[in-house]
């Protein structure tokens, strides 16, 4: 893993055309502006990983519940 | 073919039933081909069973019936990715939570999954908003 120190208003390229730049830096929380193409999705990774649990949960059948949605 | 499942017996499928999910799903991300068929005995539900892993099959549903009005917009790279021409084409469905307690059952209005049903082709979506939560819950109390 590479670590870059960067300052407010510095920016990075990742690859061609991914920019990187720290908008704000306040108590402890940065702001950061990206400039990708549309194609790169970009997703808070604690979102993603949210959602990777919530279909483990879908996985697990239950047929006593699937039962009761019967009635 | 047979797909010999854990949880949903066996189950005949033909190779123009297989629905591919080029980019997996989150959290089965090497689990690529996937069949889809109703639950048996509550056909509200379906079941979107992997090819490859005999214990993986999420249960599904119609996101509609919990919010009539729910909607989001396909990005345009993955209307080219999943091959949409029209929006006839596209099923869309979400994850469900069961528990043994009915109100607590839940269901993912934040990550749908898109099917292309002509091209068998799919995609879970993240949509990043505040509007719609991963645990909504399935049945709205004040309907009943």
């Amino acid at each position: 893993m590479l670590v870059i120190g960067r300052k407010k208003g510095e920016s990075l390229l990742i690859g061609d055309d991914v920019e990187i730049t720290i908008v704000k830096i306040e108590n402890g929380s940065v702001k950061i502006a990206i400039n990708a193409p549309r194609e790169i999705s970009i997703l808070r990774s604690e979102l993603y990983k949210e959602v990777t649990e919530e279909n483990q949960r879908a996985m697990v059948f239950d047929a006593s519940a699937i039962e009761k949605l019967k009635k | 073919m047979e797909l010999v499942t854990k949880y949903h017996g066996v189950r005949e499928y033909n190779d123009e039933d297989v629905i591919v999910f080029k980019k997996g799903l989150p959290g089965f991300e090497e689990l690529k081909n996937y069949i889809i068929f109703p639950l048996e005995n509550n056909e509200v539900f379906s079941i979107l069973h992997s090819i490859e892993a005999k214990e993986v099959g999420l249960i599904l549903v119609s996101p509609f019936s919990t919010l009539a009005d729910y909607e989001f917009k396909i990005p345009d790279n993955d209307i080219k990715e999943l091959q949409i021409a029209k929006p006839e084409e596209v099923l869309v469905l979400t994850t469900v939570t069961l528990s043994s307690n009915i109100e607590n059952m839940t269901t993912n209005l934040k990550a749908p999954i898109i099917i292309n049903i002509k091209q068998k082709l799919g995609e879970q979506l993240i949509l990043d908003t505040e509007k719609y939560k991963i645990k909504q819950p399935l049945f709205n109390k004040s309907n009943n």
